[in-house]
């Protein structure tokens, strides 16, 4: 066997460790960014806790711990290096968990993780490969298999009587209720885990851009979508929410901070950032105003994700230093 | 002269070798779209498997009278008659079956496998290796959509043919009768039997290579590989 | 030219033989089929009839609409044939009415393509049951997450409000165009 193996190995066994563009020095390790990450979510974890109860930090485990275990797995079997430990896999499972309803089933938990890992990451080679977000991968799974678990929200521990278990966007949706803007921002409403509270949100996001992990400008585009296109359909018709609800309620923070950044399903250039950002806002509009459902920021980012290699194409930035070769 | 196949061969290699479903990627509209159960897979199957039959024998049968200009002209017609026949058939003994079918009977009429097989294999062929090989296609994709509808049912409704195999407590995934549901199991269910075959090419030459080491041949290239057939 | 004679006459060949044993087969089951099909409609009519024993149809009503009988021969209500949009594709409705238009005998869904699991539990009892007996003046109300206190308040199914809605729109409209239709006097 081993003599086989000599034979063969000039030919085969050369290996190249193969990693996509752009190959840049930085400060920041893979593994460092990731933990920073999950840093950066801890005021939306305490947020989640202190509004839905301890015991939420039971689905925020499971999360983790699925994550990181069918990461290790895949990896084993498919003999690659394990890198359970560099923080990547813990953070999707992390934000999976951040985006699903409190009190929401373990068993149900594990399944996403299993799913946002699996399906959403390794199957396309693993890290840095994935076309989509693999948390909301997972989320997306969530929602299509158990629809009615995924949209059970609980009340917030701090209800007073005019506070409803509803999400702001399902009341506005189902019962054209507005919810005030400052319970969404302190969090006393209901909805996902991590969304809730816009004040967590922005704590997180902010120290994120100013240690510059995140791009301003794709959350900053998604604001501005927001103005634009939310101002539009606002100014068309009043009876449709105003721009400055659509950027409290439900996930938009939390998305645009934690979900459309990520680094590997966002567009590499700045010009590319921008259109990312916009085309994001204006699927959400359209979602939130015309859809079915409630709410769509998971769909918008992950409909948005598919167009990345092609806006990356197309805002290419011109190489400079090429002389044109003259005409004859 | 191509080689001259043995009779069951001709069955045998669309049961996997040239399943119409995982290998030829055939037919793949009714199985993404009936498969939420076993026994919509298994009607489907039926029907097909009918019409493949016995087009492929009509067709083998007059493949020298037709002009090969209008050959698809005429198999289609062919073909269509058999699909209208089943059609109507099942409209009137099996009136559920047909309604949960909707559209994908007469659809057959479409389905890749059957024109495919009659242009691959029928019109080049006797008639009695044309039935064992649409026979073969046909088993092959009951065999395909049986494994996809057994998956989906089972973890989209808990049951398999209609009997409850998993318990209450599990929450059936919804997703899995949905059409999401259907190409996350068919890309699955393709990925695993690629890395399959994949696998078992690989022990072959490796096979092959030790074999070749024991008879003290040095030079073992990709050309002479390749020759071997792995 | 022989080419040409040869190609059209297999085809017209096929086609012939194609047609003549499509048309036995058709001769076969075009009776089974229509029988099917009458026997099916008659089943949902009575369904949401069921002390039906005859039923007319109301011509020239432009949707279909069937008046029953019972035993006596003294007319028991309407069966409906009403359809609008789901959350994904069409609800057709069969919608039971007794005499005076003004209650909901029982409603059966007759098609529908709602989500799974979720949308279709407008098929299933604690939803459907709300129609038996369901007063319909001065129309049908949906109403979320509380006990309905009015006899003609339906409540929502949790997770398909736009399901339970629809089922509401669908059998309001179709009274309304029923109550039209019949004070214009195409029947008695």
């Amino acid at each position: 066997m081993t003599d086989t193996q000599t034979l063969i190995e000039p030919k085969q066994k050369v290996y190249f460790d193969l990693t996509t563009s752009p190959h840049l020095h930085s400060k920041w390790s893979t593994s460092k960014v990731m933990w920073f990450v999950v840093a950066a979510l801890i005021p939306s974890i305490i947020a989640a806790i202190t509004f839905f109860g301890w015991m939420q930090i039971f689905i925020i485990i499971t999360a983790v711990v699925f994550a990181v275990g069918t990461e290790a797995a895949i990896q084993s079997i498919r003999k690659k290096k394990v890198t359970w430990f560099d923080g990547s896999a813990a953070l999707t499972g992390l934000l999976l968990a951040l985006t699903l309803p409190p009190n929401f089933s373990l068993s149900a938990t594990a399944i996403g993780s299993v799913v946002a890992i699996g399906l959403g990451k390794q199957i396309f080679g693993g890290l840095g490969y994935n076309i989509f977000n693999p948390a909301l991968v997972g989320r997306a799974f969530l929602q299509a298999a158990f629809p009615v678990q995924i949209t059970t929200w609980v009340k917030p521990n701090f209800a007073v009587d005019s506070v409803t278990s509803a999400t702001p966007l399902a009341a506005f949706k189902f019962d054209k209720i507005f919810t005030d803007t400052v319970p969404m921002a302190i969090g006393n409403v209901g909805g996902s885990l991590g969304e809730t509270s816009a004040i967590a949100v922005l704590v997180g996001g902010i120290l994120l851009i100013a240690v510059g992990i995140v791009n301003w400008r794709i959350p900053l585009s998604m604001i501005i979508g927001m103005f634009l296109f939310g101002g539009l359909f606002w100014f068309i018709n009043p009876q449709n929410p105003s721009p400055v609800f659509h950027i409290f309620a439900g996930s938009f923070l939390f998305g645009a901070m934690f979900m459309a950044t990520d680094w590997v399903t966002s567009p590499i250039t700045n010009k590319g950032m921008w259109i990312f950002g916009l085309g994001i806002s204006l699927v959400l509009v359209v979602i939130r105003i015309y859809g079915g459902l409630p709410e769509g920021v998971m769909y918008s980012i992950l409909f948005m994700n598919g167009f990345v290699p092609l806006i990356n194409r197309y805002t290419k930035p011109t190489i400079f230093g090429v002389v044109k070769e003259e005409k004859k | 002269m191509k080689k001259q196949v043995t009779l069951l061969k001709e069955f045998t290699k669309g049961l996997w070798e040239i399943n119409p479903t995982f290998k030829q990627i055939l037919g793949t509209c009714p199985t993404l779209a009936v498969t939420v159960s076993v026994i919509n897979g298994i009607a489907m199957a039926l029907a097909t498997t009918f019409v493949l039959v016995f087009s492929s024998l009509i067709i083998s049968l007059v493949r020298k009278l037709i002009p090969n200009q209008v050959r698809i002209a005429a198999y289609i017609v062919i073909i269509a008659s058999f699909v209208t026949i089943v059609d109507l058939v099942m409209k009137a003994q099996f009136q559920d079956l047909s309604k949960a079918l909707g559209p994908f009977i007469p659809l057959i009429v479409v389905n890749c496998i059957i024109l495919g097989r009659a242009e691959a294999f029928a019109s080049k062929n006797g008639p009695l290796r044309s039935v064992l090989d649409a026979l073969g296609n046909g088993v092959g994709f009951f065999i395909a959509l049986v494994i996809m509808g057994g998956i989906r049912e089972v973890l989209g409704s808990r049951t398999f043919l209609g009997y409850q195999v998993l318990p209450n407590g599990f929450e059936p995934w919804l997703i899995m009768i949905l059409p999401a549901g259907a190409f996350i199991v068919f890309g699955l269910l393709m990925g695993f039997s690629n890395m399959y075959v994949e696998r078992k090419k690989n022990l072959e030459r490796e096979a092959l290579i030790a074999q070749y080491r024991r008879v003290g041949r040095e030079e073992i290239t990709d050309d002479v590989l390749k020759e071997a057939g792995v | 030219m022989k080419q040409v004679a040869h190609i059209i006459a297999t085809l017209t060949l096929i086609g012939v033989i194609a047609g003549g044993s499509l048309s036995l087969v058709n001769n076969w089951a075009a009776p089974k089929i229509a029988l099917n099909q009458k026997a099916e409609t008659e089943c949902a009519i009575y369904l949401v009839h069921l002390d039906g024993k005859r039923y007319e149809e109301i011509k020239n009503a432009g949707f279909e609409v069937y008046k029953v009988f019972n035993e006596a021969d003294s007319s028991v209500g309407y069966s409906l044939v009403y359809s609008g949009n789901g959350f994904q594709g069409k609800i057709k409705l069969m919608i039971g009415l007794t005499e005076d238009l003004n209650k909901t005998t029982s409603i059966e869904v007759l098609e529908q393509s709602e989500t799974p699991g979720l949308g279709t539990k407008i098929l299933e009892p604690p939803y459907k049951d709300q129609y038996n007996g369901l007063v319909t003046t001065p129309s049908i109300k949906l109403v979320k997450g509380v006990e309905p206190s009015n006899p003609y308040e339906v409540q929502s199914i949790t997770g398909a409000t736009i399901s339970s809605r629809a089922v509401v729109t669908i059998v309001n409209e179709g009274i309304a165009k029923l109550r039209a239709v019949e004070n214009k006097g195409a029947s008695k």
